[in-house]
């Protein structure tokens, strides 16, 4: 199996993370995949009032977000019988249509493929310590309290 | 370790509960309940204080998950995760 996860404070440009994924996979004589499965999670124009947002600041646990992201690939891929996963997400301040997260996962079939990036992309959502801060352009902020609706 | 102080804990809050709570970390001494039993989670949420219902919080004890009833040992991380919302 293999996983590449970061946490990333500068921009997320996630074809860029693609391709990089994809020379490093080759580089290292991993034989490719015949499916791929993707996710990109953009931060919204609008808080969670439909006001305009200034930004989105991502705060996380050091330590333990990352431990928990690699158990919960690791997981995840074993489930689906899956063998290759990359996970980009952003910490800190992220401005509105700039990226937060790319998931990509690499299977022989569409099936597991697509499968497990819904499923690695709500486990990270429900159990890997991220905290959401939406910045509101009169300066003021609000800690979300959950996950927005599947 | 000082041999005459308690051993510790340190006890860390996250985001919207670190600011309700006005600070991020603290040690504690690691001092059985007034029953005699292991201290918990939920016995320094209590003495804490802390804001909010304990329900809506989560547990980690060295970085790891765990259940409000977990006893703790000298020397461990116990943090308090307000309600998670990554991706």
């Amino acid at each position: 199996m293999h996983l590449q996860i970061n946490l990333l404070a500068e921009r997320l440009d996630p074809l860029h993370c693609l391709a990089q994924w994809h020379r490093m996979l080759t580089a290292e004589c991993h034989s490719s995949h015949a499916a791929e499965s993707m996710f990109i999670g953009r931060v919204r124009a609008t808080d969670a009032e439909g006001q305009p947002l200034d930004a989105l600041e991502l705060e996380h646990y050091p330590g333990m977000t990352e431990r928990q992201l690699q158990e919960l690939a690791h997981v995840c891929c074993q489930r689906h019988g899956v063998s290759r996963c990359l996970i980009q997400h952003r910490i800190g301040r992220v401005l509105p249509g700039d990226a937060i997260v790319l998931v990509v996962i690499g299977a022989d079939r569409r099936g597991p493929a697509q499968r497990c990036c819904q499923d690695v992309l709500e486990a990270l959502k429900h159990d890997a310590p991220f905290w959401k801060r939406e910045w509101r352009r009169d300066g003021g902020s609000s800690w979300l309290s959950g996950n927005t609706p599947l | 370790m000082d041999p005459g102080c308690p051993p510790l804990i340190c006890i860390r809050l996250f985001a919207g509960l670190r600011e309700q709570a006005g600070w991020a970390e603290r040690h504690w001494p690691l001092q059985k309940a007034g029953n005699g039993a292991a201290l918990t989670p939920r016995d320094l949420w209590l003495a804490l204080q802390l804001p909010g219902a304990f329900t809506n919080v989560r547990i980690a004890i060295n970085q790891q998950f765990a259940s409000a009833d977990t006893p703790l040992h000298a020397g461990d991380e116990l943090a308090f995760l307000p309600p998670i919302s990554g991706g």
